[in-house]
């Protein structure tokens, strides 16, 4: 049993570079250098073992993503840092319940769209009010990604994604600006692909009706 | 195919390619759906837009330290994988325990039971009763599993046979007396040396027969013994016709 139990703790390192001082000590856990990439199911096991290594590796590459999905949930980029690190947080507390029924990405995306559910929920900020680009202009947004960034349409896009339903605001964000598919956001938000294509329609047609009347109004200011 | 106006968010709901030419057709002649159309593609690029990156180099040392403060997941999970181990080892154990304890206890009951004697059953006598066929004590069961038809068929199969055998033998130590009351005359007048040896050594096997049959009313069913009584008896028999040869002689 003892032999057990300190063949699990005592499990090899990520990459050859990690130090580990006193393997009880977690802040002795640093890279010497950046460790060599896992697999994804590499990945898991060394996360479900609590490796912070693991963690920074999952941190680098699906924060990104997790950032701007939160960015685009929460509205402004505080809300969805904090987002996306109470989604960290879950991610360290539910990986003994993963048990790999979806891709591990999908599941870590599936907790940062909840996470932010929750703290919309709770009321942290009230973000339905607050115009994005306000709070973003607040923060360093590296727009070099966005080339139309300040295209009229995008900002105006934004704004009407704000009042779209939840349910169909989701599904526009991760289909059309995430680049996820169907299948995947099933999964994400575990309803049917058909249920997804059906919210995205939607959501196209609500945006579509939003933009039709915005347009008009403009063209009747314009003399 | 014919496409009308009204077909326009049918259409862009199925996603149906052919359906989306006759659209696109149809939208060629009509400024409405030209219109959405466009619009519906708008949205497709403008959205791919609204993804954004920001540096944010704060972000994974706040989140290392939150889950540095965090109870380590694989201790939680290993302490419940021990405990879910040691409490299966422990139900091991307990089983091989109690395995072992029901062997012994069934062992210990097997052996008292075999060498518990079997409480007497009386039989009672088919003949009036005589020394030999006086009611006694039945010979212990030696496979005491039985059910209670099966051990009083087997008790009333053993009580046939030893009946024959008490009378056959009944027969044959009757042939013997008459035997010994031919002889009687000339061993009580003992006249020569031989015949007080061969009456003294009527004595001893009378003596043995006493005490063999003594045995054999505390076990009637002791065929051992009633072998030891039937060579006596064989003895007597040769004994008393040597007797009654040396008469004639």
């Amino acid at each position: 049993m003892t032999a057990l139990f300190v063949e699990n703790v005592w499990s090899p390192p990520l990459a050859t570079e990690m130090r580990v001082e006193n393997p009880h000590d977690r802040s002795a856990l640093t890279p010497a250098s950046a460790p060599a990439p896992l697999p994804e199911a590499g990945l898991v096991e060394a996360c479900r073992r609590g490796r912070l290594d693991a963690f920074e590796q999952l941190f680098h590459l699906h924060g990104p993503k997790m950032k701007s999905i939160a960015l685009n949930l929460m509205g402004n980029p505080h809300d969805a840092e904090d987002a996306v690190q109470e989604a960290f947080l879950k991610v360290y507390r539910g990986l003994a319940g993963f048990q790999g029924q979806s891709a591990f990405s999908t599941w870590v995306y599936r907790i940062v769209v909840n996470a932010c559910y929750d703290m919309r929920r709770r009321g942290l900020r009230q973000v339905d009010t607050v115009e994005p680009q306000a709070e973003a202009e607040e923060h360093p947004l590296d727009r070099a990604s966005a080339p139309a960034a300040n295209h009229p349409l995008r900002l105006a896009l934004e704004k009407s994604v704000t009042q779209l339903s939840e349910a169909q605001r989701v599904v526009f964000l991760l289909y059309e600006v995430e680049g996820f598919s169907h299948a995947e956001i099933g999964a994400m938000l575990q309803i049917s692909e058909g249920a997804s294509k059906n919210r995205l329609f939607e959501a196209k047609r609500e945006l579509r009706r939003l933009l039709t009347a915005e347009r008009g109004t403009a063209r009747k200011a314009t003399p | 195919m014919n496409v009308s106006c009204k077909d326009l968010d049918r259409i862009l709901e199925r996603q149906d390619a052919a359906e989306l030419a006759a659209l696109e057709a149809h939208a060629a002649a009509c400024d409405g759906c030209r219109e959405q159309l466009a619009l519906e593609r708008e949205i497709s690029a403008a959205a791919r837009g609204m993804q954004r990156s920001w540096e944010s180099p704060e972000l994974w040392p706040r989140i290392r330290q939150r889950l540095a403060a965090e109870p380590r997941p694989s201790e939680s999970r290993w302490s419940f994988s021990r405990i879910f181990e040691a409490w299966t080892l422990n139900w091991q154990v307990a089983a091989a325990t109690a395995a072992l304890a029901m062997i012994v206890v069934a062992g210990t009951w097997f052996v008292l039971m075999n060498n518990q004697p079997e409480p007497p059953v009386i039989v009672e006598p088919k003949q009036p009763p005589t020394k030999e066929t006086a009611p006694t004590e039945v010979a212990k069961d030696p496979e005491p599993t039985r059910t209670p038809e099966q051990e009083r068929e087997r008790r009333l199969l053993t009580e046939v046979a030893l009946g024959e055998v008490e009378r056959a033998e009944t027969n044959y130590i009757r042939s013997i007396e008459r035997l010994s009351k031919l002889a009687a005359p000339k061993l009580q007048s003992a006249d020569s040396p031989l015949l007080a040896n061969y009456r003294e050594k009527l004595l001893v096997l009378d003596s043995a027969i006493a005490e063999c049959r003594a045995q054999l009313d505390q076990n009637r069913f002791n065929a051992h013994l009633r072998r030891e009584l039937l060579v006596i008896y064989q003895m007597k028999q040769a004994t008393l016709t040597e007797v009654l040869q040396e008469e004639v002689r």
